[in-house]
């Protein structure tokens, strides 16, 4: 009998091996508590001021010359007066299926069970960059002071844990940033999402990002 | 994109190509051992010339590929964390775990065929070490176990790099069930390619050996499912559309890369050596230097392979 059970378990290494990372760990998909941590960002109010970028770079202490959170500007659409600029929010989408996650050979990339967060355990991290070659949004990067994998936490480690608002959301003048529970139908990112019309990022690639999007009134989607 | 080998969605870079083609030449030459030392050698395999250049290269290849590795990490000091945290749903860590299989296979599996040239070795020079013979005659009591383990351990490495890549859907070029095959076959020719070019010139087995012929037999209708493969693997990437359509005609439709493919893998590493074959007399086709200058050619080609499709995979993102 224990040779069965060992051929099995070496079964099922091999059809792990062969099938590549389509299988989750429970741990990855299931939400404690309920709380399942995600972002609107409101592309009509944003004025692309960067107070956001400041506030996140100051909060979680991130270097120069890298960034977790970047606003990119273009356009303008239509001409002087009348030129209309779009703004999009790059950073990481804290995808429920997070392809960074299931690449990592050691575990250090996770997805935090009870907030849903994706997170990076810097002491875990060998820095092979697997991770930022996976995630589909280029939202990764090398911290250059501790030389492993970064990006966005939602503040996990910083406001969050004070009980406080992520850094970005805290700042931002025009409230274009709206942070809270996905599974709780009461919240008010789950109104916003309900009322409003929404898109998401590259969803053809089954990451099932958590950062939502109301698009600007000008120019083109491009997810 | 700024440059041909450094543009902004690039993440991993030229060792990483490096390690890609030394894995992929040391799972093809230990299929192919095993497969010669079977069908053509059976007994006496140990003063076979390619067995000992594969006995040399097989597991030199992996070492120095693993070494290049370790210091493409941003933190190679911590490389051991790879050897005790493990995760299932990652292609890196199932590799890792590959790696240390098929070397302790490789290695048992050579110390069984050099069994009567250590036990010597041991008599004259160590007798201290005289126990290892004790081991090793325990192994030989499963060679016949060792020999399919080794040749499904080595054709799983040969695809492992391939879909160590094929796991990234950043890329639509590399995110393709293509590769592991193209990468085991590539691997298996450049195999090939070096266990001649090192068995006739380090180990100077004659040209004319049934074991030359035999390695120089499966050279060609791999070569040609390689081609076959490369065709798959674009003729899908254009009817796929979008931005797999995009990737492909941003590999080869022309610039650097473009270049590096159509004159390197293809010209160079396919079809010369396949013109070669035609063109030339029987006479010159079995002569030293031209097998040495076709094996080179091939090398040659699939170390181009693994540069182009690193770098060309990474230059589109989805
Ligand atoms: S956006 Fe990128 S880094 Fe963030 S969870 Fe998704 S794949 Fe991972
Ligand atoms: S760089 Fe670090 S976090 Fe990213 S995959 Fe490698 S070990 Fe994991």
């Amino acid at each position: 009998m224990s040779c069965s059970r060992r051929h099995f378990i070496a079964g099922m290494g091999a059809v792990i091996f062969m099938t590549g990372p389509v299988n989750r760990t429970l741990a990855q998909t299931m939400s404690i508590n309920g709380i399942r941590y995600g972002m609107v960002y409101d592309e009509t109010r944003c004025i692309g001021c960067t107070a956001c970028m400041d506030a996140c770079r100051e909060v979680n202490k991130v270097p120069e010359g890298v960034s977790r959170l970047n606003i990119i500007r273009s356009g303008p659409t239509g001409e002087f007066p009348e030129a209309k600029y779009q703004f999009y929010r790059h950073s990481c989408q804290h995808c429920d299926n997070p392809p960074c996650v299931d690449v990592c050979p050691t575990g250090a990339s996770y997805k935090d069970a009870a907030t849903g967060i994706v997170d990076v355990n810097p002491d875990r991290c060998v820095g092979c960059q697997y991770c930022i070659a996976a995630c589909p949004y280029r939202v990764r990067f090398i911290h250059p002071v501790r030389k492993t994998a970064d990006k966005c936490n939602f503040c996990r480690d910083t406001n969050l844990a004070q009980g406080k608002l992520p850094a970005c959301v805290e700042s931002c003048p025009t409230k274009a940033l709206t942070f809270g529970n996905l599974d709780d139908p009461n919240s008010e990112i789950v109104k916003l999402i309900e009322n409003r019309t929404t898109y998401r990022a590259k969803v053809h690639l089954g990451t099932e990002p958590k950062m939502y999007r109301i698009p600007s009134k000008h120019g083109e989607i491009k997810g | 994109m700024s440059s041909a080998f450094h543009f902004e969605s690039l993440v991993w870079d030229w060792p990483i190509a490096i390690y890609l083609f030394l894995i992929g030449v040391s799972a093809g030459m230990t299929t192919i051992a095993v497969f010669l030392k079977r069908r053509v050698l059976v007994d006496g395999a140990s003063r076979d010339g390619i067995i000992k250049a594969t006995a040399i290269i097989a597991p030199l290849a992996v070492i120095v590929g693993l070494v290049i590795l370790i210091f493409h990490l941003t933190r190679p000091w911590t490389f051991w964390h790879l050897m005790i945290f493990y995760s299932p749903t990652s292609v890196m860590s199932m590799g890792v775990m590959l790696f240390q299989v098929y070397m302790l296979v490789l290695l048992a599996w050579l110390a069984v065929l050099f069994r009567q040239e250590i036990a010597s070795f041991l008599e004259q020079r160590f007798k201290a070490f005289r126990w290892i013979n004790g081991i090793i005659s325990v192994l030989a009591r499963f060679e016949r176990v060792l020999e399919p383990l080794m040749i499904f351990l080595a054709v799983a490495l040969g695809a492992y790099t391939g879909f160590l890549l094929s796991a990234l859907k950043t890329y639509p070029m590399l995110n393709n069930p293509v590769l592991p095959v193209l990468f085991l076959f590539s691997g298996i020719s450049s195999g090939a390619a070096a266990a001649v070019l090192f068995g006739i010139t380090w180990f100077k087995q004659p040209i004319d050996s049934p074991s030359v012929h035999f390695v120089h037999q499966i050279e060609k209708p791999v070569v040609l499912f390689e081609l076959f493969l490369l065709l798959a693997l674009f003729v899908g990437l254009f009817f796929g559309g979008g931005q797999r359509e995009a990737a492909a005609i941003a590999a080869i439709g022309g610039g650097f890369w473009s270049n590096v493919f159509w004159f390197g893998v293809i010209g160079l590493g396919i079809l010369l050596p396949l013109i070669m074959s035609m063109v030339c007399s029987k006479r010159v086709q079995h002569s030293k230097s031209y097998m040495i200058a076709v094996a080179c050619m091939g090398l040659s080609g699939i170390l181009l392979l693994r540069f182009f499709i690193l770098y060309a995979g990474q230059m589109t993102v989805a």
